[in-house]
């Protein structure tokens, strides 16, 4: 691990968090996030010290509208909850306790062992136990323990504990949002996963954590909540991936230079004073993969895309326009074979005759 | 007739001021014209005086308060804690509060409540007849974060288990629903909480229709039935357990696990 802290610099490590953690699944092809995660390095800092400061982050207003929501859901031992339970999947009636993991304090270790406490009882002897608020599960991320507090509860519907996940954005005629949905579930697979973790360290099974996560959203325009079973399975793949290229994470590292830091130099003040080329200079030793996506999760996404700009690149279309230019990787030559000014070469015969094509009808069109 | 006279107490020196205020301008002027600049210099000196206490009049004129509640907080904590009979999160008492009484209570002045309640008995034990206080968890006899209960209460109705939360609101839908029969014309906020917390008991109400006392206790009682027993024997076991272990300031306000959580 030392090349990861050479990387890094001397100060401490960013702590993971759901977010981040689930961000790792949302790109997983990023040698870059995945090498400046590994290390634990303030992605934020250095990208406003390359002078591409991160605009991501929550509105306050998107925040305290989600704890607004989160609040009434969880009125009252989660009545709401409980009654959409009952309705959508058929919970029973006597399955109403309710635990508080909050009850023994603000400390997170604290909270975290209460909540092992609580739901290895639930798992033993089974029908104790349906609603955990406030719980707080642990995950090893690259040899380091982070503490993930799920937004919700874990709870036992027929024998298995299902994450839920309240969240404030609208479900309207039964269509929400795909990619807030798709930010959901890539959340949810986060504590999904480490609730399974817990369960294998306790030698329970695995299994009893459910892979369908019940998804709780406002139901049309109004406040009224409405539940659905959402499948993580896929996220859960992809989530599992990441994590073991974080373990794995030397192989990507021994392709780097030794010696290379991304460490900000900072002096007494905490103001950064490594020079701006030679950061610049050390961040593109590493490989991103830029993608339109990556600007609502990555506090480099600036830099990258303003890198993957400069040279060309057709990953700053965006995925779909990628994939549909069949493997061409930069934008020069994209045009030159459509304009015919390049030699295709063999593999490239079939897209460079559609391209042709396409400017064909273009200039008929416009002319 | 009480708000006139307190018109009056507060716009009275306001109104003397501005007629010296006045009568000074005109000495000045007079001053000025007599050529007497030794008395145009003290005239003026007494105007600038009185603008200025005019001006501080005019900020300390408080803006009078919306019909201050009749009683204080606490009392009407105890009332709406009484309406209901059990251990209850804060958000309810405001809105029980809102929906029978006065109406002048918010979240964030129950906050400190509590603690207030609890230093007040550690220093002047039972000099009170009643205390606000913690409800208990029934497994580790600590303070329930949010609830509040009174210290009159038999031990078993302020410790909470797994099953209390539930059962606390299906009686305190039951205790509401029985007050608003209980009034001659209960109001529109007293039916619409009714109706909110109906909308969470199975059978109690259909949709959005206005509940109706009578049918939300059937539909609750029915629900209670199932979950009284055992939510009452957990609730009757800690109370043993608490009776024994803890002092009567822990009875009240739970075991010190802050403090186990403070050094943790």
């Amino acid at each position: 691990m030392s090349r990861l802290d050479t990387l890094r610099g001397p100060v401490p490590p960013h702590d993971h968090n759901a977010r981040t953690i689930a961000a790792l699944a949302a790109n997983p092809g990023c040698n870059r996030r995945a090498v400046m995660d590994a290390a634990g390095i303030d992605k934020e800092k250095t990208a406003r010290h390359l002078g591409h400061p991160a605009t991501v982050g929550q509105s306050v207003f998107a925040i305290i509208r989600a704890n607004a929501f989160e609040e009434q859901v969880k009125a009252n031992g989660c009545a709401q909850l409980l009654k959409l339970l009952r309705e959508k999947l058929d919970l029973s009636l006597p399955e109403v306790s309710y635990d508080d993991v909050n009850n023994v304090g603000d400390d997170r270790g604290l909270r975290h062992s209460r909540t092992r406490t609580l739901l290895r009882q639930a798992a033993e002897d089974r029908g104790g136990g349906t609603l955990f608020d406030h719980p707080v599960l642990k995950l090893n991320i690259a040899g380091k323990s982070v503490y993930l507090e799920p937004a919700l509860i874990a709870f036992q519907l027929k024998g298995r504990f299902h994450v839920v996940e309240i969240k404030s954005f609208a479900v309207i005629d039964g269509q929400a949002d795909p990619g807030q949905v798709a930010a959901a579930a890539r959340q949810s697979a986060v504590y999904v996963h480490a609730l399974r973790e817990l369960f294998a360290e306790r030698n329970l099974d695995p299994a009893l954590v459910s892979h369908d996560v019940i998804l709780v959203c406002p139901e049309n325009f109004a406040n009224t909540p409405t539940a659905t079973l959402v499948d993580v399975r896929q996220q859960l793949t992809v989530l599992k991936r990441q994590l073991s290229r974080l373990t794995r994470i030397d192989t990507i590292l021994d392709e780097l230079p030794m010696g290379l830091t991304f460490d900000l130099m900072h002096d007494q003040d905490g103001t950064p004073t490594r020079s701006r080329d030679e950061l610049l200079k050390a961040i593109s030793e590493v490989d991103a993969r830029y993608a339109p996506e990556c600007l609502a999760s990555c506090e480099m996404a600036f830099f990258c895309r303003d890198e993957a700009r400069a040279c060309g690149s057709t990953d700053a279309l965006g995925r779909t326009v990628r994939d549909q230019l069949g493997g061409l990787e930069s934008v020069a030559t994209v045009l030159g074979l459509a304009h015919g000014t390049l030699l295709a070469a063999p593999d490239q015969a079939e897209i460079a005759s559609q391209l042709r094509l396409v400017r064909q009808f273009r200039l008929e069109a416009t002319a | 007739m009480g708000r006139l006279l307190s018109c009056g107490i507060v716009e009275d020196p306001l109104d003397a001021l501005e007629e010296r205020i006045t009568k000074l301008r005109a000495q000045v002027r007079e001053a000025k014209a007599a050529g007497d600049h030794a008395r145009v210099k003290l005239f003026r000196a007494q105007l600038a005086d009185a603008e200025r206490a005019w001006n501080a009049a005019l900020e300390e004129a408080p803006a009078p308060p919306p019909s201050p509640p009749l009683l204080p907080l606490r009392e009407q904590v105890h009332q709406a804690l009484t309406l209901l009979g059990v251990p209850t999160p804060s958000r309810l008492i405001v809105s029980v509060n809102e929906a029978f009484f006065a109406g002048h209570l918010s979240s964030s002045q129950l906050t400190s409540l509590r603690r207030d309640e609890e230093r007040s008995f550690r220093t002047t034990p039972y000099s009170r007849p009643y205390y606000l206080c913690a409800a208990l968890t029934a497994d580790l006899l600590a303070p329930a974060r949010g609830l509040l209960a009174v210290s009159t209460w038999p031990l078993a109705t302020r410790i909470v288990g797994p099953l209390s939360s539930r059962t606390d609101f299906l009686t305190a839908a039951i205790r509401i629903a029985e007050h608003i029969a209980r009034l001659e014309a209960p109001g529109e906020s007293a039916y619409r909480l009714l109706t909110r917390m109906a909308q969470n008991i199975p059978g109690a109400v259909d949709d959005f229709d206005q509940a109706v006392p009578a049918r939300v206790i059937a539909a609750a009682e029915a629900e209670l039935a199932l979950h009284r027993e055992a939510d009452q024997t957990q609730r009757a076991e800690a109370a043993a357990r608490a009776t024994k272990q803890l002092d009567a300031v822990g009875q009240f306000f739970g075991a010190g696990l802050k403090s186990a959580a403070r050094t943790a």
